[in-house]
């Protein structure tokens, strides 16, 4: 069902913007066509046609495809943030990049070379120093024991529970239907994920679980899926969509099943964005853009550099995700 | 008729113009900035689109012109600008203010929602500027009702300012 839309004239500017960067996304053939490349240098003409055009010199390394995807994405993300009424659709995706630098920070070094919008340099670097305190809200609201202290392997798995609170507390704060079902479905979606990832190494979930939560009102699904600790009784727990897609995940070989689930929750926010092309101008147009142009890029870093490394065009082909046009 | 009972006629009748021109002159500027937020966001990235966007974006404005015809008719047929002054009657006088109003309300609302429909005319537009023709009748549908309300407005100000009309709405009958 096509959440409710309203529009907002504030939102024209940058609405008719992203009327005209829509053109520039492609669709599926053309990535199809891509990975059919047999050179490198036959990739160029074809690349000259999305948002890397800009991007693309003479004297580019191929290897560096990954920045370039990346530095095109939070360049166009923060043109578009300094046009909005309000910030936060952009900053959803912004933070990210807050996070891989707090990444850095906690890991001590001082370099922080992703886009955010929430920690300065200052912050980082009293963090990288050993001064907690300084640590987000999301962060400091973390259950696990901090006396223990952040060990580097639990790292990733607090951080990414720190950035869906901070996303669930944002999407609270946009009051928008569609941002609300794309962030809710994101958060189930990872719970799980985390959880079959954690099973498949025979861990204990409960353990797993102290470092994401709490998760607003998914911290009592989180227990009773860790509790249940079987993916064949969760579709049972998660119906809907989530419960679909662990479904379609079991008809994968066994050690597919959790990526396919994963590639599949990546389409299926992609569809759920798509409904914010419906909106002339609103916050939930800009969210929408973002969420496809982000998919676009994971697209091409991953064509591009699956071309380079001489990946063969159907393993590529299977990890293509869903486009936005 | 009592003098003061022309007066209060003739005031409500003017209030009923003031109604006209002022609400449908807001929703024009209104519906206006609507299509322009959109089409200067399209314009900072293919300002070559602005011929196409131009007539979306001028659109709204008409409702504002309406208004200020529905208002001067009620002020000529009433004999305020030239012509034989009308002894308004009180049921008159109510009734065209009455008209005034409807005729703002109608251009109001018509004026804002064209803004929206020219936007997303825009766009449309934005998106394939090859459908700039098709994207204008959007907004001119709307544009229909905006011309009924004047329409109708000016066959009531006509009609009510007849002697006749004037007689059937008087107090004393």
């Amino acid at each position: 069902m096509i959440p409710r839309l309203t529009n907002d004239a504030h939102w024209g500017f940058v609405s008719g913007r992203i009327s005209v960067l829509e053109n520039r996304f492609m669709n599926k053939d053309f990535f199809l066509s891509l990975i059919s490349q047999e050179h490198i240098s036959d990739l160029i003409p074809y690349l000259q046609e999305t948002f890397l055009k800009d991007y693309l010199t003479p004297v580019m390394a191929w290897v560096d495809s990954g920045d370039l995807t990346d530095e095109c994405f939070s360049n166009t993300a923060l043109s578009l943030r300094s046009e909005c009424p309000s910030s936060l659709p952009v900053d959803m995706f912004l933070i990210q990049g807050d996070y891989l630098n707090l990444k850095n920070a906690l890991m001590g070094r001082t370099e922080y070379p992703f886009a955010g919008v929430t920690l300065s340099q200052e912050h980082l670097l009293s963090i990288a120093g050993g001064d907690l305190s300084e640590l987000p809200q999301a962060m400091r609201e973390a259950e696990f024991n901090w006396e223990t202290g952040i060990q580097p392997e639990t790292i990733d798995i607090i951080l990414d529970g720190a950035y869906l609170r901070h996303l669930l507390s944002m999407a609270q704060e946009i009051n928008s239907e569609l941002i609300s079902k794309y962030v809710r479905f994101r958060v189930i979606s990872y719970i799980i994920t985390v959880l079959w990832r954690t099973l498949k190494k025979n861990q204990p979930l409960k353990k797993c679980l102290q470092y994401i939560l709490p998760l607003s009102d998914f911290s009592s699904i989180a227990n009773e899926l860790a509790a249940a600790g079987n993916p064949e009784v969760w579709i049972s727990l998660v119906d809907g969509d989530v419960g679909d897609l662990i479904l379609d995940a079991f008809s994968m070989p066994k050690d597919e099943q959790v990526p396919g689930f994963e590639l599949g929750v990546q389409n299926h926010l992609i569809k759920l964005a798509k409904d914010g092309k419906l909106q002339t101008a609103g916050p939930e147009r800009v969210f929408a853009f973002l969420a496809g142009l982000q998919a676009e890029m994971q697209n091409l870093k991953l064509t591009i550099n699956g071309r380079v490394n001489r990946i063969d065009q159907k393993v590529l082909r299977s990890r293509l995700r869903e486009c936005y046009v | 008729m009592t003098p003061e009972l022309i007066e209060v006629g003739r005031g409500l009748c003017y209030a009923g113009a003031g109604m006209a021109f002022g609400l449908a002159g807001a929703g024009s500027a209104w519906g206006i900035a609507i299509a322009s937020h959109q089409a200067a966001g399209v314009m900072r990235e293919k300002p070559e689109l602005f011929g196409r966007m131009l007539v979306m974006i001028a659109l709204p404005g008409t409702q504002g012109f309406y208004g200020f015809i529905a208002a001067i008719l009620m002020m000529t047929q009433t004999g305020l600008i030239g012509g034989t002054e009308l002894k308004i009657t009180l049921g008159t006088g109510i009734a065209l203010f009455f008209i005034g109003l409807g005729a703002g309300i109608a251009l109001l609302v018509s004026a804002i929602k064209q803004g929206e429909a020219a936007a997303a005319g825009i766009s449309l537009i934005a998106r394939r500027p090859e459908e700039a023709g098709r994207a204008i009748l959007f907004p001119a549908f709307v544009e229909t009702y905006a011309v009924v309300a004047l329409l109708a407005t000016i066959l009531f100000i006509v009609f009510l300012t007849q002697p006749t009309a004037l007689q059937f709405l008087s107090i004393q009958g």
